[in-house]
């Protein structure tokens, strides 16, 4: 009869049979029960070797969750700008970067661009007193139990100061932040030509949540605001629902010059519309090739780039994750060398009654596979629980873990693989024994 | 046929050489009740796991009916331990995990049981009286019991071989009596070779073979020669 054989494994040995086999056995799944009663016996070690690799498991899945959560946010994010935005040659973003004003006629003129506004962008200085560095301080210093959320969230929420020229904005169709602006009257209005010089803000209902009044109200329209300091007016909210956007504050970019020290002649970056946005690669690749020292970034290449960098941060925690994963693999080893010490004579009984070595190292193997595969779904169960956990910190960044059946079967297999790993060399062992010399050691 | 010729076997024993079988030769004739004996560490063990291709000797041959068992491949080696040669240990080695039914099948594990096996496997456990016992697991059962069972694990390939390694070395004289009587039994009715190790001569009769080993060598292998030092 032909048996299937991957490898090193015969998997007739465990009732897996080529089509061709079918089959006078009545019972060919009675190693597969063998090989269960065996972790069985010895259940608290069997439990601590799951433990060992199904956390590392749950910082797989967890990490594959959060790499596409962030990867969809920042997709949806992006798919909301329609423009380009010119910086600096190099610059990660527009906070940091800095162009010269006179940029912007030489912008206007390259064909294709329909309409161009120059934009500062820096980190606030201060927002009701407090820094963004004196933020993070305090969010190391003051943990409050109560609200981990908060501590979460306020790490993420550095606010942002956006310049924008009211008057040349006029010309954009496509800005995301107007077109987020809550319904009637208390989202207020955009920024207007007449804006220009005031201390107005548009700012998100986050910031106004962040920052609320003396009474613990959410701030509101026609309220005021101390940034850098200063006290500035409240003339729209918006919501984007995006952690990447509702961060910032928008006002007038002289206004904005004022308060962040920034030079007439300095902006950080322009905001491009051309006459198709369907051909916005093309004109930033006009952009490039007109203008010396300047990046044009499309939404595509923005995702790109932003892809790339979560690429090497998945690595980063990858290797990270590995090495916990490597400790879980020795567990196994650990417990499957104690398992196969201890049954030296049973392997020895084993090879007695015909068993093959393939046989005995198909019985071990299958062991710790069995073991992988409940550290894989014990890891997996983890990994649900934490995001359905996490997601309830996380429901005002705008970020939503999930676990798609790719990444939980991608985690499962890992394990399945890592507890196979693990089990080989104890069950190479175990087969490499001759049975008397087992049978005598075991009997000893 | 059995025919051993000159068969050496040296086990390393820490930085020294241990020789267990110093050039033995015997020879048992097929469907005999041949006993070995002799002190311990005379090597009788030692022989008796070679006539079961457990471990191969040092120099020397083996002949079971012609196939020299040094000059077998590693699956004809295992298709010899399966098909043609019956164990039974001192100490019963049954697997805890399985029960009594189970631990009779083990040879066709591997394979998958068939219902045949397993109904082979119950008839021979109902011979050996332990119908009842089908099911349990062998912490349940007393040793005269376990070894009921390892008989029966050594009986259901229907072996021409069959060797037992002091079977009743834990077991109560009473309990060992039965066991013998079993063994004789099952032996006569199927003309199946017995070869059994054993510091108990009190169950030699005269029909059986005695090979007396001391030292490695054989120093006996004539019954009545044997009885008569026995006297």
């Amino acid at each position: 009869m032909p048996n299937v054989r991957v490898w090193f494994l015969d998997l007739a040995t465990l009732g897996i049979r080529s089509p061709a086999g079918l089959s006078p056995y009545s019972d060919t799944g009675s190693m597969w029960k063998f090989a269960w009663r065996n972790l069985l016996t010895r259940p608290l070690r069997t439990a601590l070797a799951l433990i060992g690799l199904s956390i590392p498991i749950l910082g797989v899945i967890g990490l594959f969750s959060l790499s596409e959560a962030m990867r969809n946010l920042i997709g949806t994010t992006l798919s909301r700008v329609q423009g380009v935005v010119v910086l600096r040659e190099g610059a990660f973003s527009p906070v940091f970067s800095d162009l010269t004003s006179d940029l912007l006629e030489k912008i206007a003129a390259v064909p294709g661009v329909r309409a161009v506004t120059p934009e500062i962008w820096k980190i606030a200085p201060s927002v009701e007193g407090r820094s963004a560095a004196g933020n993070i301080v305090r969010n190391v210093l003051t943990r409050d139990p109560k609200a981990p959320s908060k501590q979460l969230q306020n790490m993420l929420d550095q606010p942002i100061i956006v310049g924008q020229d009211p008057t040349r904005r006029a010309q954009i169709k496509s800005e995301v932040f107007p077109k987020a602006l809550l319904k009637g009257e208390a989202g207020g209005r955009y920024l207007e030509p007449s804006d220009v010089g005031s201390n107005h803000v548009v700012i998100s209902t986050k910031i106004a949540r962040d920052n609320p009044m003396p009474d613990g109200q959410p701030r509101k329209v026609g309220d005021f605001i101390d940034i850098g300091g200063k006290p500035f007016e409240i003339i729209g909210l918006y919501e984007t629902g995006s952690m990447f956007l509702d961060v910032v504050v928008i006002m007038p970019i002289d206004t904005a010059r004022k308060l962040l020290n920034v030079s007439p002649d300095t902006v950080s970056s322009f905001y491009v519309e051309g006459d198709n946005p369907a051909l916005n690669e093309e004109l930033t690749a006009r952009i490039e090739q007109a203008l010396d020292g300047v990046d044009g970034r499309s939404p595509n290449e923005f995702a790109s780039n932003f892809g790339s960098l979560m690429s090497q941060l998945d690595l980063f925690l990858l290797a990270t994750v590995s090495l916990a994963l490597l400790v879980g693999v020795v567990g196994i080893i650990n417990t499957m060398l104690m398992s196969t010490t201890e049954r030296f004579a049973e392997f020895g009984v084993l090879r007695t009654n015909g068993w093959s070595r393939r046989h005995v190292l198909t019985l071990v193997t299958a062991e710790s596979a069995y073991l992988g595969l409940l550290a894989g779904v014990v890891g997996f169960v983890l990994a649900l629980v934490f995001t359905l956990v996490a997601n309830q910190f996380l429901t005002s960044t705008g970020l939503s873990l999930t676990i798609t059946p790719r990444n939980a079967l991608l985690g499962i297999l890992l394990s399945l693989v890592m507890g196979m790993l693990g089990g080989f060399y104890p069950a190479w062992k175990a087969s490499r024994m001759v049975p008397m010399a087992a049978i005598r050691l075991g009997a000893s | 046929m059995i025919a051993v010729e000159n068969v050496r076997k040296t086990f390393r024993s820490g930085s020294h050489d241990v020789e267990a079988l110093r050039g033995l030769s015997c020879k048992i004739d097929r469907g005999r009740l041949a006993f070995i004996v002799g002190p311990s560490g005379s090597g009788k063990s030692t022989l008796l796991y070679l006539l079961g291709a457990l471990d191969l000797p040092s120099s020397g041959s083996i002949l079971v009916d012609g196939h020299d068992l040094t000059k077998l491949s590693e699956t004809d080696t295992n298709t010899y331990r399966r098909d043609h040669v019956g164990f039974i240990f001192q100490s019963f080695n049954l697997i805890g995990n399985l029960t009594c039914v189970e631990n009779v099948l083990i040879p066709f594990l591997p394979r998958g049981v068939t219902a045949a096996q397993k109904a082979r496997a119950v008839e021979l456990l109902t011979d050996v009286g332990l119908k009842h016992r089908l099911d349990h697991r062998p912490r349940q059962l007393s040793g005269g019991e376990q070894q009921r069972v390892a008989i029966a694990r050594a009986l259901v390939k229907d072996p021409k071989l069959l060797l037992a390694d002091e079977p009743t070395g834990e077991l109560d004289s009473k309990t060992g009596d039965e066991i013998y009587k079993i063994l004789r039994h099952l032996q006569a009715q199927r003309q199946t070779t017995l070869v059994i190790v054993t510091h108990d001569r009190r169950f030699i009769t005269s029909n059986d073979q005695v090979i007396e080993i001391q030292d490695g060598q054989l120093v006996g292998e004539d019954l009545y020669q044997t009885r008569a030092d026995l006297r």
